[in-house]
């Protein structure tokens, strides 16, 4: 059914836009192009007749077969990375060429915001990754496609679920709140960290609610060219107040000259856990129970032990091996003055828990012209249209007792059946054990974002320096929520009673950005060794964020969901809700200049002013100046008889970036609607008309290099970022308002990020059948809080017996984020009793933070078959297990299932069931890991009959295996655990477990 | 360059130069919105400010209890341990981020902050003696437990530094704040701010006027006990009528808001069953164990001295059949085995009779440690309004008025006859004994009354009300050892630390000594 679709679609795309390819055609040329170093083929190298509009691009074996007019003398071949060649037809049909490789890749266009600059005009640190350099494999989101692959960049995931979020840092955290990811920006248009999919609880008393979705999900991976990561702040200043984090810039693929080309790709995967928490099985639960004092005699009615008698995994029985299943076709055509690229893709991937899933529709085009019979006007324009559809499983960052879905399963007594001997759900109404399995079959939960990007670009040449271009975007995005718990769950408050029950929520958000931007480039050589590339702009943004939800509780069960019938909810616990934030305005000036001389010392300077609509009367506009010097080595006269040296670069950078993200409203004096009944207005936060953007001032200074011809090419960065006025949610002076305790301030504090990067690529072995390029990146990380007056802690822990427990201070003098508990020593032998060194006292005890992050990837081909490996680690970080503090912890025995690893350090010390369950260093675990993130061998079928070109058949596998001591089902996994709001980092609790994934497909063209 | 500058400036022009004035979505700025905000809105979240503090189980209340010898919070096993926070407040031994305190301080500022804020809405004078008024309650909490009160003068001033009254002359403010607002406040219904609320608690602002100028050795002024017996005088022969409801129960049951049953109880705070309500019914979940009905926590009991000062016959301390608690729980005492609706026992999670101790620990460490410990039912269980149950929560009761009397006269007031609706003794054990004696109590009458005679009656009476920590600190009982605590080894635990993060956030806090 599906290649029936993707035939119509194709035939769709041929016949709406074969009119632009239509011309003339006399003689065929057929040619190959190779790389002059070795011989070895190029593939997708650009063949275009010079003067006209023809063009084709090479295949997998570096052919290509054009169809030109007779009166066609010259074809132009362009390859990134290569120097362009003209090569004579007249009067031939078949020719060759030969492409001389620039060194080390310094000809390749990276994209710097407002701006494109050759990687060898750079003066910042910026690293910019190319799509067939991206992670393989059933990716979600753009973000896991470079994971591992940026030294400096950290893409930690909050969630193993399909379209789960992920924390992005960029050369470590600088912020005491929520606001550590980069800016993202895609095609010019920066995104909004706020996500439209509603948030809404988890059902009844279980306490807390889902995690977040990823904000980049409406993006088609296969639709990204390049991503490029802007890491200091001679590079991100150009973003003013939200560039502290880092930027992020996501270049879309976009339509070539040259013949009409469909890309096809598919590919189908299953999914499985990745790595298990180990609990009892009901054997060992039995053992346990005789071992602990417990009776363990099969339960009756007249003596009801822990003993069911069964043997039963209430893990596997949530857990299912999932498929997955990925469709994309991109037609793409044009000439020198109308260029199209259209795509659409379909992902339908399957969780591992039963009943969820993450289904994505992409459709998009790209296009761009050039009008006039001066070709001066140009016109860019891409739409991105997106749906994503997620069934979300009850998994909470925060349950209480009774646990979310994973919690239930961990510690469902293994040896009580999950059915009763008639096949129905074991479900105890009254008890506080709920049944995982009957609470996954109670709750349904579907949420539906649907997003357009669209950006229309005009620009006009002036004159042959002089450009100006204008972008006007508009980002829309709506996002609905619809859930319901049915009344037969034993929750409270949802079980049925007086035959009504069960609960339904109905939410839905709007965003809307809408950005102008408007810039004049000037690009001259204004001597002949000087030359100059400016460019100046004005930027006006603006966000609107809005939405409502209804809540309902108390309903006639009935087989359809429930949120059909809310009216007909028990009105005393019905709720209707509706939010609309300040309108976010920010309007920018900016300018860049770089300066070159003879391509040996190269000076950038940045300024940007920006105006923000949320920061406070007094404080309008913040100034982000960056200043950066570079010097070619390898160009001056006295490097010349060094040979070994292709290339060698120094850089130095200075600047101040911002960031802003706090929310709307903070800086004036307003009432909110405070919910409730009856629901009335209450000052809702004390006001601080001061309130301005945090600010970053960073040094970086950077060695690029490329070496024995080319085999070595690399760099080494260091960084100091030093983040002042950090923004921050201080407890305000009581007596406080009544809905909220807070004042959005800027703190007298600093945080201060140092660190090492250190980027090497080697070609080890290249040959026309036989090549081995090896890419390491290892980054030395250490953060710090300095002058920052008082405490505050962080990463609160749940469960039963852990109310006001939290893991983390923030202090200064250490690193956020750092750990600070009791410290267990053992436990008393007479008591079994845990003993704490003096006590009650706290210590500081590590920081969630790595110090050490390392990316390997490494790939070997030999004739067709190529062999790609990415491995990646964190090294040096600590991590919470609040699941085993909480959920797994020992002293369920007798009640509920136990870890593993907790019996056997019961048993070795002696510890005993009535010891009382406290947050300590007990459940600190060192968090270093090493994955073999993905593993991709493709075998290159090339040209298959006429009409097939380039088919490659693959198989990736992602997350193969994770090298860690740690306990909890992925050291790779960061379940937000914030405390009045101050964020957590490095704590596992319960997650929706990661998975392992192979994925086999085919790509090709027509 | 010129060229660029102009082009560059024309097309911001073109864009259109934004001001940058915030625009609102849903909320609004207050004055001059379209009046969408006004003294009435703020009236209502000025009382619903107050359920957090007062009915939370974590918060003043526990303050109140926990801290005596009415109440302990066992840790057991997997449960309760809570990081500390119970075992300390028992103990003695909280610092200054205990977190539950400093929530409790936290959320009376609350209160402190929305009734002055109703101040800038043009209230009508009686919101505004309604506003002022819990105020006083929330500053007189504040008072009795941390001595430093913060308070603002305008809440739209964002930059001001909220200052500070202390001991004697935050009462004093308080006793003006009331003595002003009396007259303009109503004469009721419980449910609202009232003349005898304000009475109520100016009795308890004279009461304990010589405790905030010295805890250690509290000095109690004649003219001071004397206001007390007056102002109790006018509470008992007010236009409300009181009376004591023919069962004890009643004043905290299901629908106490409607005068009928309830007739002791002079001011509550509102609960709307099904609809809206405080934190009421931790009051019974705090106990009772998950095989009951309702399923409970498991957590708090009172101890066994405590219950130990209960005669048999005491109705008080319960054991009766009561209207609607069908579930096998009746108000007052659980201790021994309990039972379900059918009358058959229950058993804990362990398969163990479900039998209440009298003895409890701190820290539990036997085998049966989701038993140990006399629960408390002071509230009876609302079984039909689920989440917002429709008690409302107990401030002021007619009883404690009687007593509060009594106090005075036996500390150097001159005594003055009840009504005849109290008995119209004019000795302090008349009128307690009328108290005890009632039939709705069923106690024997004492024979004479002192001062430690009348602590113990004042627990029997008042026992898990939120007001023992205030009376064993007025009767100089606080630092004294009790069951599962030590004395205290210094007297600074006559008050509590200024939470951590308030002092941080205002420089004109100080410390409390000691900490």
């Amino acid at each position: 059914m599906l290649s029936s679709f993707l035939k119509k679609v194709s035939l769709l795309c041929l016949s709406l836009f074969s009119f632009v390819f239509s011309f003339a055609q006399d003689k065929v040329v057929t040619g190959k192009v190779t790389d002059s170093k070795d011989g070895s083929a190029v593939s997708g190298a650009s063949v275009v007749v010079k003067g006209s509009r023809a063009g084709t691009s090479t295949d997998n074996e570096g052919n290509f077969r054009l169809s030109v007019s007779s009166s066609a003398t010259t074809l132009v071949i362009t390859s990134v990375g290569f120097d362009p060649v003209n090569v004579d037809i007249t009067g031939k049909t078949a020719v060759t060429a030969s492409l001389t490789p620039q060194p080390g890749g310094l000809s390749e266009v990276v994209v710097t915001g407002y701006g494109t600059a050759r990687k060898k005009d750079l003066t910042g640190s910026v690293t910019s990754v190319k799509a067939k350099d991206f992670n393989k494999g059933v990716n979600t989101s753009p973000d896991q496609l470079i994971q591992g692959k940026v030294a400096g960049v950290q893409v930690v995931n909050n969630s193993g679920a399909p379209g789960g979020g992920t924390s992005i840092r960029i050369r470590g955290n600088s912020s005491l709140r929520a606001g550590n990811n980069p800016l993202i920006v895609i095609d010019g248009v920066p995104l909004s960290s706020t996500n439209s999919r509603p948030d809404i609880g988890v059902p009844g008393d279980i306490g807390g609610s889902t995690p977040s979705g990823n904000p980049l999900n409406f993006i088609n991976p296969a639709d990204i060219a390049s991503m490029d990561v802007l890491k200091d702040a001679s590079a991100a200043a150009i973003y003013g107040s939200r560039g502290s984090n880092g930027v992020i810039l996501i270049t879309t693929k976009k339509g070539q000259a040259g013949a009409a080309k469909i890309d096809f790709n598919a590919s189908v995967g299953t999914s499985s856990i990745l790595k298990r928490l180990e609990v009892l099985d009901g054997n060992q639960y039995r053992q346990a129970l005789a071992d602990f004092g417990f009776p363990n005699s099969v339960r009756t009615t007249a003596v009801p032990t822990a003993n069911y008698g069964g043997n039963v995994n209430a893990l596997n029985a949530i857990l299912r091996t999932a498929m997955s299943q990925n469709y994309g076709v991109a037609f793409s055509s044009g000439n020198e003055n109308a260029k199209y690229r259209v795509s659409l893709s379909y992902l339908d991937q399957e969780g591992i828990i039963r009943k969820s899933d993450f289904k994505k529709y992409t459709a998009g085009i790209t296009s761009s012209f050039k009008m006039l019979e001066s070709k001066k006007l140009g016109l860019d324009v891409n739409i991105l249209t997106s749906q994503t559809i997620e069934n979300i499983v009850p998994i909470s960052n925060t349950a209480g007792f009774k646990g979310s879905l994973i919690g239930q399963a961990l510690q469902w007594n293994p040896t009580r059946s999950l059915r009763k001997s008639n096949g129905d759900l074991d479900i105890e109404y009254g008890s506080s054990d709920i049944n995982p399995l009957a609470f996954s079959e109670s709750y349904f939960d579907k949420a539906t974002v649907t997003s357009v990007l669209a950006n229309f670009a005009p620009s006009y040449k002036i004159t042959k320096d002089l450009e100006y271009k204008m972008q006007v975007s508009v980002n829309y995005s709506t996002g609905l929520r619809k859930s319901y718990t049915t009344a037969f769950i034993n929750i409270n408050d949802i079980a049925l009673s007086g035959g009504k029950g069960g609960e339904a929520n109905i939410a839905q958000n709007e965003l809307l950005t809408k950005q102008i931007t408007n810039t004049l480039s000037y690009n001259k050589n204004l001597s002949s060794k000087l030359s100059l590339n400016a460019v100046v702009g004005h930027e006006y943004l603006k966000t609107t964020f809005s939405g409502n939800s209804q809540y309902g509780r108390g309903f006639i069960p009935t087989e359809k969901p429930y949120y059909y019938f809310m009216a007909s909810s028990d009105p005393s616990n019905r709720r209707t809700n509706g939010f609309a934030d300040p309108t976010v305005e920010l309007q920018s000036f900016f300018g860049r200049a770089i300066f070159n001389y003879a391509d040996k010392y190269l000076f950038t300077g940045t300024m940007r002013a920006d105006g923000s609509s949320k920061f406070g009367k007094d404080n309008k506009y913040g100034y982000f100046p960056s200043l950066a010097a570079a010097w070619n080595i390898s160009n001056e006269g006295f490097m010349s008889g060094l040979q070994a040296v292709k290339n060698l670069k120094l850089r130095l950078g200075w600047g101040i970036t911002g960031n802003q993200e706090f929310p709307a409203g903070a800086s004036q004096l307003l009432y909110v609607l405070n919910g409730g009944n009856p629901a009335t207005f209450v000052q809702q936060q004390t006001p601080n008309p001061n309130l301005k953007w945090e600010s970053t001032t960073t040094f970086n200074a950077g060695l690029d290099f490329t070496l024995l011809k080319g085999k070595i090419s690399g760099s080494v960065d260091y960084f100091n970022r030093n983040t002042k006025d950090v923004l921050f949610a201080k407890d305000a002076a009581d007596p406080v308002t009544p809905a909220g305790a807070i004042k959005w301030v800027n703190l007298n504090a600093n945080v201060i990020n140092t660190g090492v990067e250190i980027a090497l690529n080697t070609n080890i072995v290249k040959k026309a059948n036989f090549s081995w390029d090896l890419g390491t990146n290892v980054t030395f990380l250490q953060n710090e809080l300095k002058n920052f007056i008082g405490e505050i802690p962080t990463g609160e822990v749940n469960g039963q017996g852990l109310s006001g427990a939290f893991s983390q201070l923030i202090k200064t003098g250490y690193a956020l984020n750092t750990f600070y508990l009791k410290k267990f020593v053992g436990i008393d032998k007479a008591t079994g009793i845990s003993l704490y060194e003096n006590g009650e006292e706290k210590f500081f005890l590590g920081s969630a933070n790595p110090k050490l992050l390392l990316g390997v990837s490494t790939s070997v081909m030999y004739k067709k078959l190529s062999l790609e490996l990415n491995l990646n680690g964190a090294f040096g970080q600590y991590i919470y297990n609040n699941t085993a503090n909480a959920i797994t912890a020992f002293n369920n025995i007798g009640k509920r299932n136990i870890g593993v690893a907790e019996y056997n350090l019961a048993k070795s010390l002696g510890e005993k069931p009535v010891n009382p369950t406290s947050a300590s260093s007990r459940y600190l675990e060192k968090g270093n890991y090493l994955k073999l993130a993905n593993a991709t061998l493709s075998y290159n079928l090339g040209n298959l009959g006429k009409s097939i070109r380039n088919a490659n058949v693959f198989i990736t596998g992602q997350n193969l295996f994770v090298l860690t001591d740690f306990t909890g089902f992925d050291p790779e996994v960061n379940v937000s655990k914030p405390l009045n709001g101050i964020p957590s980092f490095g704590m596992e609790y319960t997650p929706y477990p990661s998975s392992r994934t192979f994925n086999f497909g085919i790509n090709f063209s027509l | 360059m010129k060229y660029l500058v102009t082009i560059v400036l024309a097309s911001a022009v073109l864009t259109g130069c934004s001001k940058l004035d915030e625009k609102l979505g849903s909320q609004v700025t207050g004055v001059g919105s379209g009046g969408a905000v006004s003294a009435t809105d703020i009236l209502a979240g000025t009382y619903s400010a107050m359920r957090g503090p007062y009915q939370d189980q974590s918060e003043v209340w526990a303050s109140q209890q926990h801290t005596t010898d009415e109440t302990i919070g066992p840790t057991r096993a997997g449960d309760w341990d809570d990081n500390g926070v119970w075992r300390v407040l028992h103990s003695h031994q909280w610092d200054p981020n205990h977190a539950f305190l400093a929530n409790s301080y936290k959320d009376l500022g609350r209160v402190i902050f929305s009734a002055t804020d109703l101040l800038r809405f043009s209230p009508t004078t009686q919101q505004a003696a309604e506003g002022r008024f819990l105020r006083a309650m929330a500053m007189f909490s504040m008072l009795d437990g941390w001595d430093q009160v913060p308070y603002r003068v305008n809440t739209a001033d964002a930059e001001e530094v909220p200052s500070v009254r202390k001991g004697t002359v935050a009462l004093d403010y308080i006793i003006s704040e009331l003595a002003a607002i009396i007259p303009s406040l109503p004469d009721g219904p419980a449910r609202q701010a009232n003349k005898d609320a304000g009475r109520a608690l100016l009795m308890k602002c004279y009461l304990n006027k010589g405790v905030y100028a010295n805890r250690s050795t509290p000095a109690f002024a004649p003219a001071d006990m004397n206001q007390v017996i007056t102002l109790a005088d006018q509470i008992m022969t007010s236009v409300r009528g009181y009376t004591l409801a023919s069962n004890y129960f009643d004043n905290f049951a299901p629908g106490n808001d409607n005068a009928g049953s309830a007739k002791e109880v002079i001011w509550t705070g509102e609960n709307i069953g099904g609809v809206s309500s405080g934190n009421v019914r931790s009051r019974w979940f705090c106990g009772l164990h998950y095989n009951q009905n309702p399923s409970g926590w498991n957590g708090f009991t009172t101890l066994s001295d405590f219950y130990d000062k209960f005669e048999a016959a005491d109705k008080r301390r319960g054991g009766n059949a009561y209207p609607g608690m069908t579930q096998g729980i009746l108000p007052g005492f659980l201790i021994g085995q309990q039972y379900n609706g059918a009358g058959a026992p229950l058993n804990d999670r362990t398969g163990a009779p479900l039998a209440f101790t009298r003895a409890v620990k701190a820290i539990e460490v036997g085998s049966n440690l989701e038993v140990t410990g006399i629960r408390v039912i002071k509230y009876p269980i609302d079984y039909t309004s689920g989440d917002n149950s429709n008690n409302d929560y107990v401030y002021f009761r007619i009883s404690d008025v009687i007593l509060m009397k009594a106090e005075a006269e036996l500390r150097g007031g001159t005594a003055t006859a009840s009504p005849a609706a109290f008995g119209g003794s004019n000795t302090a054990l008349g009128q307690v004994n009328f108290l005890r004696t009632n039939v709705s109590r069923g106690a024997s009458s004492l024979g004479s009354l002192t001062l430690d005679i009348l602590i113990d009656e004042r627990g029997r009476e008042l026992y898990w009300e939120g007001w023992r920590r205030n009376d064993l600190v007025r009767f100089g009982k606080y630092l004294n050892a009790w069951q599962e605590k030590p004395a205290d080894a210094s007297p600074k635990t006559l008050l509590f630390p200024i939470p951590a993060r308030s002092l941080a956030a205002n420089p004109n806090l100080v410390q409390n000594s000691g900490y």
